[in-house]
């Protein structure tokens, strides 16, 4: 690199350095500091309370214990049941049975339908009154089973995680991509030495789009540690804490209590969480590929 | 000919400009817009101010669906210092969240410098509206509430009249449900409205010690055997005598149960009678077979809402435009609007009940009629607590409804959440 290009790297990446301060990095130090603190803003209070924040929040706060296992889980699932859901379909959409473009195409509708709208159709779908679900229930003689799936407290984890956990048609298509760019040859070395249609599926598609499932994962684990409209808008994280989520407390936390360190100690446990999921992803992955 | 035509134009286009430059524009969000019982009111007064006001002052309203939306809303405003220049209390005990932020303007000068507006108030909307002697809000609602009962529904179960106890209270609410018919519209959500009347009544009338609970602003401890008694009842009502969707609902869930004729009574005020006789809502005729009541053993809800605020601004001309609009939204001719056009008794004893309103709500009538026997008043629950606690009820509440929590663990949420205010 001359000393001339240098100059010019350096000045076609000031703006973007700048935008990344202004927009990640200095709020990021603002979040880490305030959460040191008792920062309250109605009435305006600012007091130093050093990691006291941090010892409440892993010991004694038990509507942030079941948060914090609620937004595991959901990582969990998201990134196995969801993943595996849209790896599966891929595999067989990859075989490119008959209407497969079709199905590529409804299979994604979901997921490029706001999230608002679907969470007001699961809560028509969930409703206790005029629900399909109940209407199919009671349709088929097992109207006993009939719940208030959203807001009862032994369905409503349940009923929200199925809101997200069955649509996977992000996942389905970018696995399909780079299925369907694999070379022909492989497949076709596989046959000939006699593997079975399960055999290529597993032992030799799937390894190949290892890198792509790596990225779903990590797409996926991301999305479920910053989850908030779904739940809001359904449950908004009751009953009591049972659908509650990290983003969900840190919001209520901020807007209800008027807490906004304690807040921003949630904003900080939420984004260690994001470094340590993506790092383990990487890693897990990484080490199969070696 | 063509320069004087040019030049007049060009005169005219400035003085246009100029006149644009000086108009003070509000932008005023609120909730009370759509299916909201208050919003051909706003929407009328909005229009008016703007006529009376052309070329001065423009209110532009910014339609937020939804009280909890409209609150939620206000807190983010408020956290980032950008509340517009006029809110509205609502019975949620905005005025203090404001004020604790010194985002309010004192409003004390100008009422006192206007004999009219001065008069408007009477002490407990002084009280409501102040604090340390300073004059924040005007009022424009009465929050004198009770509760509507459906008479087919009620003759139909053989159940003569509206309960005088609660003990017999609990006897028709059997009755009706013997008789097919859901007793009560409830719900959960956003703030549990509905359902908080009910619970705040059964407080209300826990003898003195209950009464006193419900007289103290922001309370700390609801570990109380009446707040306790009166949650057991919720649960109750909600096991026993409500509708399927009542925990998860909102309010319209619990107004529509109620104007369907699929339950027999809903603890609300007088600003929804408009509903009863609103096509859009009801069925017709439906007016005819609302009766209104006040609580057992004596009480209703009779305490002015906070009102309008008037929040700091840069600009002192929009803070004096916006005290402008606030003075014209509490005025006595606002408060007649909204007798006459909702049934909406006013916070004002300056505004008389019109025969016109007594013509058009016959059950308006009759509700202040039934309030000579109301000897226990208070402010609802909701004015008075914490408004993080708005939150935890609705949190909870499916929790209490379905039996996952008991009464003295809904009252130990409540205190731990009023204890995160200090």
């Amino acid at each position: 690199m001359t000393r001339r290009n240098a100059g010019w790297i350096t000045l076609f990446l000031l703006p973007t350095v700048a935008l990344f301060l202004a927009i990640y990095a200095v709020p990021l130090g603002i979040t880490l500091y305030t959460s040191l603190f008792d920062y309250r803003l109605f009435p305006s209070r600012m007091d130093f309370v050093g990691i006291g924040n941090y010892v409440q929040l892993f010991t004694r706060d038990t509507q942030f214990h079941r948060a914090l296992l609620n937004n595991l889980v959901w990582i969990l699932l998201h990134t196995t049941v969801h993943i595996a859901i849209g790896a599966i379909l891929a595999l067989i959409l990859y075989k490119k049975p008959r209407g497969w473009k079709a199905v590529r195409v409804i299979y994604m509708v979901p997921s490029i339908i706001s999230n608002a709208a679907v969470a007001m159709i699961f809560a028509n779908i969930y409703n206790p009154a005029y629900g399909v679900l109940n209407s199919f229930l009671r349709g088929v003689g097992l109207g006993e089973l009939q719940r208030n799936w959203l807001y009862d407290p032994a369905t409503s984890f349940i009923s929200v995680t199925m809101i997200w956990t069955l649509f996977s048609g992000y996942n389905t298509t970018l696995i399909l991509s780079q299925a369907l760019s694999l070379d022909d040859s492989v497949i076709e070395a596989a046959k000939v030495d006699g593997a079975s249609r399960l055999q290529q599926d597993f032992l030799i598609v799937l390894p190949l789009v290892k890198p792509m499932i790596a990225t779903t994962m990590i797409m996926a684990a991301t999305y479920m540690l910053q989850m908030f409209d779904l739940i809001y808008l359904t449950t908004r994280g009751g009953p009591g804490v049972s659908t509650t989520n990290l983003p969900l407390m840190l919001y209520k936390t901020a807007m209800a209590e008027n807490n906004y360190g304690y807040a921003n100690t949630i904003g900080v446990v939420i984004i260690i969480l994001g470094v340590v999921f993506m790092t383990l992803i990487n890693r897990a992955l990484r080490s199969r590929e070696d | 000919m063509k320069k004087i035509l040019s030049l007049l134009v060009a005169a005219l286009m400035m003085f246009g400009a100029v006149s644009a430059l000086a108009e003070v524009v509000l932008e005023y969000p609120t909730f009370q817009v759509g299916v909201n019982t208050a919003a051909p009111v706003i929407a009328q007064l909005v229009e008016e101010f703007n006529a009376l006001n052309a070329g001065q002052i423009k209110i532009q309203v910014e339609e937020i669906p939804g009280d909890a939306n409209y609150i939620e809303k206000i807190k983010v405003l408020l956290a980032s210092n950008d509340l517009p220049p006029v809110i509205y209390g609502a019975g949620y005990n905005l005025l203090d969240l404001a004020l604790a932020n010194d985002s309010l303007v004192e409003i004390t000068e100008y009422v006192d410098a206007d004999p009219d507006w001065k008069a408007m108030y009477n002490d407990k909307a002084l009280e409501v509206n102040s604090r340390d002697g300073r004059l924040y809000g005007s009022s424009a609602e009465g929050n004198t509430i009770g509760y509507f009962y459906n008479r087919e529904l009620f003759e139909k179960a053989g159940i003569a009249g509206p309960a005088k106890t609660w003990d017999e209270f609990f006897q028709q609410l059997e009755t009706l449900k013997a008789a097919g018919i859901t007793p009560l519209s409830m719900d959960t959500a956003d703030s549990a409205w509905v359902t908080s009347l009910w619970m705040g009544a059964m407080i209300a009338t826990a003898g003195e010690e209950g009464q006193a609970f419900m007289g103290q602003m922001m309370p700390d401890d609801y570990n109380t055997p009446e707040v306790i008694g009166a949650l057991a009842n919720i649960q109750k009502m909600f096991m026993e005598y409500t509708t399927v969707d009542a925990v998860g609902g909102k309010y319209e869930n619990a107004a529509n149960a109620f104007l369907s004729g699929q339950t027999a009574m809903i603890a609300n005020g007088p600003w929804m009678i408009g509903d009863f006789s609103d096509a859009t809502k009801a069925p017709e005729g439906f007016a005819e077979k609302v009766g209104v009541a006040i609580y057992p053993e004596g009480f209703a809800y009779d305490e002015p809402i906070q009102g309008y605020l008037v929040t700091r601004q840069a600009d002192p001309e929009v803070e004096k435009a916006a005290v402008e609009m606030v003075k014209f939204f509490t005025s006595a001719y606002a408060q007649t609007v909204a007798l006459e056009n909702q049934g909406m008794l006013p916070a004002s004893t300056q505004v008389e009940i019109t025969q016109a309103a007594k013509d058009r709500y016959p059950l308006l009538a009759e509700f202040v009629q039934a309030l000579e026997g109301a000897d226990i008043r208070t402010a609802t629950t909701q004015a008075t607590m914490y408004p993080n606690l708005l939150d935890i009820m609705s949190a909870e509440l499916p929790n209490l409804a379905s039996g996952a929590m008991t009464p003295e663990q809904f009252a130990q949420a409540l205190t731990d959440g009023a204890a995160k205010n200090k």
